[in-house]
């Protein structure tokens, strides 16, 4: 099956459907609800470059960034959206040795805070591959279950998806970053449980992940990551050194209140009490100057975005759509209870941002070519409207 | 299941799966609906109390701290705008100190050692700012806080800093401010002292520092989470700012008297000397000098502790206030004592005349006189004028030591002078019972003979030879001596005038101290202090060479000069209205003549700006006293 032969049936299949027939089969509630929360993420960094007093309008302000990025993000939308989905399917094995390369790549001349490799710097922005690596990875996934459909009772097809997640995860783990392997973890069981694997094994494969614990914590975790959980467990014990960050972003939200402090008015953030306001604890900042009304707006946007998306999975037309609508699924899921869990105090810090609100652009990218993937499924699929 | 192409897989599509995934995220946002409802609803007064409490904070407003003024008004002291260094420990990462402390070092040219001193005997706590530099240049004050960066914890502040005008000339007076120390801290933090603060450490800067100081104010402020000021929110109470003062001591008349000294140390090749001038009317002080001395300007910036050690050790104590915070034996100035006593007590009458010797011996001791040939009969004028030794032998014993040591604590000898200035010392005057108390002996009557003629364990600081003297110049009031004329507001208004402090009335007869006046007046008028009887002046005064220390290879002691003087105002020595008296002490003088002496006759030349000059440069030669001359 080689690209250049199906292209240009995709083509004509779709120019012959009527532009109102695709209409009807776009998901506008997706794409407005994905808008929002990046809109909520760009008022964020708005008032972050508000407080911290520089220009907003200037280059290089978090605002303007976060704008450019995110007009760079819907020409994403939009590409990924014009083309057939199941194209990408054809070079799913090139991909995956991509997807190991740019991951080796961040761990050979990547930087990061405090001798960890995040990010590759590409020109003048830093690129943190790993969320471009995840969106691959969905990809990757969704063909090889898809290829398996009538086999997921056969721990080996299991076993399979488990080799094939493993190599980035432990290269993503190198570097060090336990949360996004977490949610590489994440996406493999929402997949497998959505795409029909058998229970039985997935209950195999939850009790092996659990017996991994103590031994990642023996010969695995850093001494932060270790430092971490203890102060997610007990944030009082040295509030000016690793549960600092924990007590000052729940005095964030917590001073929020019913209704914020308002945009631009919050004083965790002027005064910097609050580290990372604008990335992994964006949340913080949210809950103090939105309050508990923003919040549950926010909650509220989640949650329908990621029934849009399951609503999309369970209209495709075939197992990859299904597997790939899953994966989305599952990596916002996870992301979102992981991160807004951390701010509130109710999961331990690890680096994983918020989608769409997260200030930062490979995230944003991805999440874009995801959704753009999804919406072209929705306006190909064949089955009715629900 | 439909599907539209034939050649399109059966899709596998569990509705339970779907659902329970569904579900799983309902639960999931709940719960997160549920610990924000805690946090935001519940718990917002606490949280909002905390985020209050992190970005405010009571910060104290400095006051400006009070000036100095000499007696004609003169500013001795300006406060200047200067940058200080100060270092936040909690927010210096001990990895990044030694970086941090090397590069501190470079831009203050400052030792690491004493950065890290600084650092380590901070009084306050790791939250406190601990001073490290102050008086910083502008350029090295802006390229700190451009490196801010690069040097976690440092912060560049601005206040007002002391310049001392007159430099070294008032330095023993004025003292200096400096960094609270722990125990200052520990003492003073209820007054509003902050472990950052500056102090007065000695001179009047220290004994006045409750008047100079002020009233520090208070401010709520929004800070940052690494402690800058966002802005002032509410001044909860303002500064106010500290009261000046007006010194008794006129900076030109400092000066003549410094150019006495000096000269006379540079003929003499002197290593210490002091002199003071003091108004016998109030207790005021004139002027006073203490050689060698330090310049306090070099303490307002930081002095290096390789600086600060080498003023210390050396030998000659240029910290030190000699006319206070040092004791001497007085010598034959102390004959003072002796003879007003031994007056007042009826032992010696006014014009009994007592026979006097080359020595008086005391079993097997010769105690000799220092003209070792005697006098003949003298009576007290001429033997106070002579200075005979022998002469005031007998009178001590006549006297015993009971009476001595009452009539010199009578002149103020033994005990602080309560001057305004810090570090006095209060002398010994020797007694029955502070021998007890001392040594656990009985005095020994050879001891009787030396303390009367201010010898053995007599020692008393200058200051209290020249307020006995100027006891004895107004008819016998003694003054606690002071520095410090008014106190003046800061609107300029006077919050304390001048007030003389009495310490007691002498209780001696007029009469006696007339006489001893008279004796004085002889002493020059004989020819005992050579030419000074030429000046157009009339001065009453008394000699002292002061034995000390160890023998020499020809069995001579080391000595000090002193030369104790008071002017009446009118010429007339019986009358007691004498306004200046002025001492003149020589350390381990080793000269050939007084050149104590020499030193206020040069004064008393340029104070009273007389056209003769009839100071004797060949008495300040090398040489001793007896051996020599």
């Amino acid at each position: 099956m080689g690209v250049l032969r199906i292209e240009p049936a995709r083509a004509q299949a779709w120019a012959a459907r009527s532009i109102e027939a695709i209409w009807r089969a776009y998901d506008l509630q997706l794409t407005i609800y994905a808008l929002l929360l990046a809109a909520i993420g760009l008022a964020m960094a708005y008032s972050n470059s508000v407080e911290s007093g520089t220009a907003v309008m200037a280059s290089g302000s978090t605002f303007v960034r976060g704008l450019m990025w995110a007009g760079l993000a819907i020409v994403v939308f939009a590409v990924a959206t014009a083309f057939d989905y199941s194209w990408f399917r054809t070079f799913v094995w090139p991909l995956y040795l991509v997807n190991l390369g740019i991951l080796t790549l961040t761990l050979v001349i990547g930087d990061g805070v405090g001798g960890v490799a995040r990010w590759v710097a590409v020109g003048p922005f830093q690129v943190q591959f790993s969320e471009i690596a995840k969106i691959l990875m969905i990809i990757v996934l969704a063909h090889y279950l898809a290829g398996r459909q009538q086999r997921l009772n056969s721990p080996l097809a299991i076993l399979g998806a488990c080799l094939l997640i493993g190599p980035p995860t432990v290269l993503v783990l190198l570097q060090p970053d336990l949360g996004t392997s977490l949610v590489f973890v994440a996406i493999l069981g929402g997949m497998l449980f959505l795409t029909g694997a058998s229970l039985r094994w997935l209950g195999v494969l939850a009790a092996v992940a659990i017996a991994v614990v103590p031994i990642a914590w023996t010969y695995v975790l850093k001494d932060y990551q270790k430092q971490r959980l203890i102060s997610f467990l007990y944030p009082q014990a040295d509030p000016q050194g690793s549960g600092y960050q924990l007590l000052q972003s729940q005095i964030s939200v917590g001073s929020g209140g019913w209704a914020g402090k308002g945009l631009t008015n919050g004083t965790q953030d002027r005064g910097n009490f609050l580290p990372v306001q604008t990335t992994d604890f964006v949340f913080a900042k949210l809950g103090e100057e939105l309050g508990f009304i923003g919040a549950i707006v926010v909650f509220v946007l989640f949650a329908v975005l990621i029934w849009r998306i399951l609503v999309a999975g369970w209209r495709a037309r075939d197992p990859f759509g299904l597997a790939l609508a899953a994966g989305l699924a599952s990596m916002i899921f996870f992301q979102f209870v992981i991160n807004v869990g951390m701010v509130i105090g109710v999961m331990p810090i690890t680096g994983i941002p918020l989608p769409f609100v997260t200030h930062g652009g490979a995230s944003l990218i991805s999440l874009a070519f995801g959704l753009g993937v999804l919406q072209s499924m929705n306006i190909r699929q064949a089955r009715a409207e629900w | 299941m439909s599907s539209v192409t034939g050649d399109m897989p059966v899709v596998d599509r569990r509705i339970l799966r779907f659902v329970a995934f569904g579900v799983a995220v309902v639960i999931g946002v709940s719960g997160l609906t549920a610990r924000l409802f805690y946090l935001q609803v519940t718990h917002v007064d606490q949280f909002t109390q905390q985020a209050t409490q992190n970005r405010t904070v009571l910060q104290a407003i400095p006051s400006t701290r009070g000036l100095v003024y000499d007696r004609a008004g003169r500013p001795l002291v300006v406060n200047e705008p200067s940058f200080a260094i100060k270092i936040r420990p909690a927010n210096l990462p001990e990895t990044k100190r030694d970086a941090v402390v090397a590069q501190l070092s470079r831009l203050l040219a400052m030792d690491t050692a004493d950065i890290n001193a600084a650092i380590d005997s901070s009084p306050g706590s790791r939250f406190d700012l601990v001073r490290i530099a102050q008086g910083v240049p502008r350029d090295t004050a802006n390229l700190i806080a451009e490196e801010s960066e690069d040097l976690p914890g440092v912060e560049v502040s601005v206040e007002t800093q002391r310049r001392y005008v007159a430099g070294t000339l008032m330095s023993q007076i004025l003292g200096y401010t400096g960094p609270i120390d722990a125990g200052e801290l520990a003492d003073l933090k209820d007054a509003g002292y902050l472990p950052d603060d500056l102090i007065g450490k000695t001179g009047v800067e220290s004994v006045y520092e409750e008047q100079l100081r002020g009233t520090y104010g208070m401010e709520t402020v929004e800070r940052d989470a690494v402690g800058r000021r966002l802005q002032v929110l509410e001044t909860n109470q303002q500064a106010e700012p500290g009261n000046s003062l007006k010194l008794t001591i006129d900076t030109r008349e400092q000066a003549l008297l410094q150019k006495a000294v000096e000269w006379g140390m540079r003929k003499a090749g002197l290593k210490q000397a002091v002199m003071i001038v003091e108004n016998p009317q109030t207790g005021e002080i004139m002027a006073m000098v203490s050689l060698p001395t330090y310049d306090n300007n070099a303490f307002t910036g930081g002095i290096s502790s390789k600086a600060y050690r080498k003023l210390l050790t050396n030998a000659n104590k240029p910290l030190v206030n000699h006319a206070i915070s040092d004791q001497y034996p007085p010598g034959s100035t102390y004959k003072l004592v002796t003879g007003l006593g031994a007056l007042a007590d009826g032992r010696v009458g006014p014009t009994e005349r007592i026979q006097t010797h080359p020595y008086i011996q005391l079993g097997l001791t010769k105690f000799w006189d220092w003209n070792r040939t005697g006098f003949g009969p003298l009576d007290m004028t001429s033997g106070f004028a002579h200075s005979s030794d022998t002469f005031f032998y007998q009178v001590s014993q006549r006297l015993g030591i009971s009476r001595l040591s009452y009539w010199a604590q009578q002149l103020g000898f033994g005990k602080r002078s309560g001057i305004d200035l810090p570090a006095e010392v209060p002398g010994i005057v020797p007694s029955e019972k502070w021998k007890q108390d001392t040594y656990g002996q009985q005095i020994q009557p050879g001891e009787v003979l030396q303390a009367g003629i201010g010898q053995g364990y007599d020692v008393a600081t200058p200051l209290q030879v020249l307020n006995a003297y100027a006891a004895v110049a107004n008819g016998g009031t003694l003054y606690s001596p002071q520095v410090v004329r008014e106190i003046v507001g800061p609107d300029g208004a006077i919050v304390r005038p001048f007030k003389p402090k009495v310490i007691r009335r002498v209780k001696a007869p007029a009469a006696d101290m007339k006489l001893m006046r008279l004796a004085a007046r002889e002493v020059v008028t004989s020819g005992h202090t050579y030419n000074l009887r030429e000046l157009p002046l009339v001065v009453a005064g008394k000699t002292g060479t002061a034995e000390f220390g160890a023998r020499d290879s020809q069995g001579r002691l080391p000595f000090h000069n002193w030369f104790v003087a008071f002017v009446p105002a009118h010429g007339d020595v019986s009358k007691r209205d004498s306004k200046l008296a002025v001492i003149a002490f020589a350390y381990d003088s080793n000269t050939v003549g007084n050149v104590a002496t020499e030193m206020v006759k040069y004064y008393l030349q340029l104070h009273y700006k007389l056209k003769v000059d009839k100071r004797l440069p060949y008495l300040l030669e090398r040489g001793n006293f007896y051996g020599g001359n």
